[in-house]
């Protein structure tokens, strides 16, 4: 079954200092499409990511939910849009809590001049819980591990009900037990919430099962946009990082390494 | 001695010397929180240049220097915002640059003033002992600006403090809020300058975040923590400026460096971490 597309960029660029960041991005991705956002570094998938998001000023067209929208975003579309940076670092003195740190999440919905309630607490907790740190929630922010502080930072996002979610190499920075830990709550998420993902990554040996759309960016140009088997090929990869690559095949997976 | 002080309560300019205290006390702390939580420590001393830079213009130009040197420092906190977002620069770096520039602007004016700089200067240093009504009555007005918006907007305040972009993506207003605790910065810096002077509120405007942030996880203890930590040390500093005669801008300035350093000392996040740190070097 098809769904209507929930994020449409047509000839979208950004431009800084006479420098094409994104020139000319056409994309579609619909509800329930979990896409792979991959490219080498400074490709622009950040900065896709940030248009889509509303972070970054950009020429050309960006319909959201059917809607034409610029950079700037009411609050009830932002709060249609959850976002999970890159782990980041935080002062371990730093005055917030874990499960505090999650409820920031839906502050926007709460509404100016309202605090989070019980329901909401109650929803944390449960988040916290699928992700195994329910018993962290008290503890402050920065003493947790990274592994610990990105499962937040997911369940931050996922409070918001968001309806299209936005991940920038969350998994980077971890080490693999955890990268895999983090990646099977994303794919639990998805199964359980009906979200469009846009799914950044250089790590192909670490896709989610349920990524089945590659989207290859380079000097900020879609190069290819289509299945993850077409996708995950020697000359596909080889062709985009510029550099001998080829995939072998085990237990039903397939893996990337040099050539 | 501090029946001394007691017997001068009787007197008004003793009066509004305490009550001016009090809230500089409350007013730079409750900022101090945000500036010690987005480690823009330079914004206080941009803030006093600003409005040092605004009085040798006033003075300058013929116009009251304390208004003008209000009115400028308001103007650089209102553009220091969107202008640090839209270079993308950090704010910290666009501080320094802000400061500078400022500076080079005050040191320019004094250079071609002929006339006397005792008022441009004066924002500089303050005096307690001097505070007219309508010093006190703006100084009132901007301590209930800044403790109604914290109360109202708190967790607002919380998401941006920790993590602006973050705070955008959830919908909230982070650039309405951020700007505004610009704007308040610069409006508590300028209505202080009459009371502990450009050069020295920048302790005030570090130290008790800094306490604050040796003793407190919970960001209402936080603001709490420091708004005593403030008090106490304007009001100590007063009372020992007082009785044993000495200036009492670097009175408070040092009783704030004491609560910090016994924070520091006794600060149960420093002396957790002290068993990993004894560990033995392999």
């Amino acid at each position: 079954m098809t769904h209507a597309p929930v994020i449409e960029l047509d000839g979208v660029s950004v431009r800084k200092s006479n420098c094409a960041l994104l020139d000319g991005i056409g994309l579609r991705v619909s509800r329930n499409e979990f896409v792979g956002i991959i490219g080498p570094n400074g490709a622009g998938k950040t900065t896709l990511l940030n248009v889509v998001a509303g972070f970054e000023k950009f020429d050309g067209r960006l319909r959201l939910f059917g809607r034409a929208e610029s950079w700037k975003r009411t609050r009830a579309t932002r709060m249609r849009v959850g976002y999970v940076p890159q782990s980041f670092e935080i002062d371990p003195s730093f005055p917030i809590l874990a499960i505090e740190a999650v409820l920031t999440g839906v502050y926007g919905r709460t509404g100016l001049f309202r605090s989070p309630g019980e329901p909401e607490r109650r929803r944390a907790v449960e988040l916290m819980e699928m992700m195994r740190i329910a018993h962290l929630a008290s503890r402050p922010l920065g003493h947790l591990s990274g592994g610990e502080r990105q499962k937040v930072s997911l369940a931050r996002a996922i409070i918001q009900r968001p309806e299209i979610l936005l991940l920038d190499e969350p998994t980077s920075n971890l080490d693999i037990a955890v990268q895999m830990e983090v990646l099977n709550l994303i794919a639990d998420l998805y199964e359980r919430e009906s979200m469009a993902v846009l799914y950044i990554t250089h790590d192909f040996n670490l896709l989610p099962k349920c990524m089945r759309r590659a989207v290859f960016v380079n000097r900020g140009r879609i190069v290819f946009d289509g299945g993850i088997d077409r996708a995950l090929t020697g000359p596909m990869l080889g062709g985009l990082f510029d550099c001998p690559l080829e995939t072998f095949e085990r237990n039903g997976r397939r893996f990337v390494s040099f050539g | 001695m501090v029946e001394h002080f007691f017997e001068g309560l009787t007197y008004l300019p003793v009066q509004r010397a305490l009550a001016a205290c009090i809230l500089c006390g409350l007013s730079c702390s409750l900022l101090s929180v945000f500036i010690v939580l987005m480690r823009l420590p330079l914004i206080g001393v941009s803030m006093s240049h600003a409005a040092l830079a605004g009085a040798v213009i006033g003075t300058l130009v013929g116009f009251n220097p304390v208004a003008c040197g209000f009115v400028l420092c308001l103007a650089v906190a209102g553009i220091l915002g969107p202008v640090s977002d839209r270079s993308r620069m950090a704010p910290e770096n666009m501080l320094g640059i802000f400061f500078s520039f400022l500076m080079g602007v005050a040191f320019l004016g004094m250079g071609i003033l002929t006339r006397t700089k005792a008022g441009a200067l004066s924002l500089m240093w303050g005096n307690l002992l001097s505070l007219s009504r309508r010093d006190l009555v703006l100084l009132s007005v901007i301590t209930a600006v800044l403790l109604v918006f914290i109360l109202l907007f708190f967790k607002e305040i919380r998401a941006v403090l920790f993590h602006r972009k973050l705070a955008a993506s959830s919908g909230v207003p982070e650039r309405a809020v951020y700007y505004t605790l610009l704007l308040l910065t610069g409006a508590v810096v300028s209505s202080n300058l009459s009371t502990v002077g450009g050069l020295l509120i920048f302790a005030l405007l570090i130290q008790p975040g800094a306490t604050a942030l040796q003793l407190a996880y919970d960001l209402k203890i936080f603001f709490l923590v420091s708004a005593a930590a403030g008090i106490a040390a304007c009001v100590a500093g007063l009372l020992i400026s007082y009785v044993f005669d000495l200036p009492s801008g670097a009175s408070v300035v040092l009783v704030a460096t004491g609560i910090f350093a016994l924070a520091y000392a006794l600060s149960p996040k420093r002396l957790r971490r002290r068993p990993h740190s004894e560990e033995p070097a392999l």
